[in-house]
C-alpha cells in the first residue's frame, strides 16, 4: 500500500513536466508572433534569431524548459522509462488546448482527430515496449 | 502569399530538428556515464557533478545541437501553427523504430505497426487541416 502516494507522485510531476513544457512553447510562439517576420534566407534567420532572444518572455519561457528537464530527469531516475513515457502522449492535449485558448488557433474537429490518432500510436509502441 | 501553408520543405525540417534533439539526448547520456557512480546528496556534490561534465566535448556537441535545433525550431514556428508543429514532430516515434529494422534488424510487433500506422494517418489529417485555414496576405 505504502507505494500509491508514489505513483501519484509521480504521475503528478508527469503532468508538471508536460505542463511546464507547454508553456515554455506558448511563450515562444507568443513571442514569434509579435515579431511577425516573414523568412525567406539564412540572413532572415540571423536577424529573426537576434531580435528574438532580446524578447523577455523567451526567456521566461527558458525558465520553464529549464524546470520541466529537472523534473523530467527526477522523473527517469525513480520511475520505469516506459511508464514516464505517457508524459508524451499528455503533452499534445496540453499543447492543442493551449494553442486553442492562448493562441486562438483555429483547432478545429480535423486537427483534433489527427492529435488523438498520434497520441493512441504513441501510447501503442510504448505497450509493445513492456 | 500564404501564411499557415505547410509544405514538404517545413516537414522535412521538423524532422530535422526531432533528429537534432535525439542526438542531443544521446550526447547528454555520453557525458554523464562517466558520472554514473556519483550520488547527489548536497550542494556541493552538485558542484563535484557538474565540474568534469565541462570538459567533455560531448556536452558541448550536445548544446551546438540544442542551439541549432532551437533556431530551426523558431523559424518554423514563424510560418505555422503550434498546434500543427508539435504533432508532426511526433514522427520521431515512427522514425525510429522504422530506422532499428532496416539498420539494426530489430523485429516488430504487430502493436508497433499499428502504432506506427496510426502515427502516420494522425500526422496526415493534422497537416491537411491547414488547408481551409489559408490566410491571404496582399
Amino acid at each position: 500500500m505504502s507505494h500509491y502516494p508514489t505513483i501519484f507522485f509521480i504521475l503528478f510531476l508527469i503532468i508538471l513536466t508536460s505542463l511546464f513544457d507547454t508553456i515554455n512553447q506558448l511563450f515562444l510562439k507568443t513571442s514569434i508572433n509579435s515579431l511577425n517576420l516573414n523568412i525567406k534566407s539564412i540572413k532572415d534567420v540571423i536577424s529573426f534569431i537576434s531580435k528574438l532572444i532580446l524578447i523577455p518572455k523567451v526567456w521566461m519561457g527558458f525558465t520553464f524548459c529549464v524546470m520541466s528537464l529537472f523534473c523530467w530527469l527526477f522523473i527517469l531516475s525513480k520511475a520505469d522509462l516506459n511508464y514516464a513515457f505517457s508524459a508524451d502522449s499528455m503533452h499534445y492535449i496540453f499543447i492543442a488546448l493551449g494553442s486553442r485558448i492562448f493562441l486562438k488557433e483555429k483547432v478545429g474537429f480535423k486537427r483534433w482527430v489527427g492529435t488523438i490518432f498520434i497520441i493512441v500510436g504513441i501510447i501503442l509502441i510504448t505497450l509493445s515496449n513492456y | 502569399m500564404y501564411k499557415n501553408k505547410l509544405t514538404l520543405k517545413i516537414i522535412f525540417f521538423l524532422i530535422s530538428t526531432d533528429i537534432l534533439e535525439t542526438f542531443t539526448q544521446y550526447c547528454f547520456k555520453k557525458s554523464a556515464i562517466p558520472q554514473s557512480d556519483v550520488f547527489i546528496k548536497s550542494f556541493s556534490d552538485v558542484l563535484i557533478f557538474i565540474k568534469p561534465f565541462i570538459g567533455s566535448g560531448f556536452l558541448w556537441l550536445g548544446l551546438l545541437s540544442t542551439l541549432i535545433a532551437f533556431i530551426i525550431w523558431s523559424s518554423i514556428l514563424s510560418k505555422i501553427d503550434l498546434s500543427i508543429a508539435v504533432p508532426i514532430a511526433s514522427s520521431s516515434y515512427v522514425l525510429v523504430p522504422l530506422v532499428s529494422i532496416f539498420l539494426l534488424g530489430e523485429e516488430m510487433t504487430w502493436l508497433d505497426w499499428t502504432g506506427i500506422f496510426l502515427i502516420i494517418t494522425g500526422v496526415i489529417i493534422v497537416s491537411s487541416s491547414t488547408e481551409k485555414e489559408k490566410i491571404i496576405i496582399p
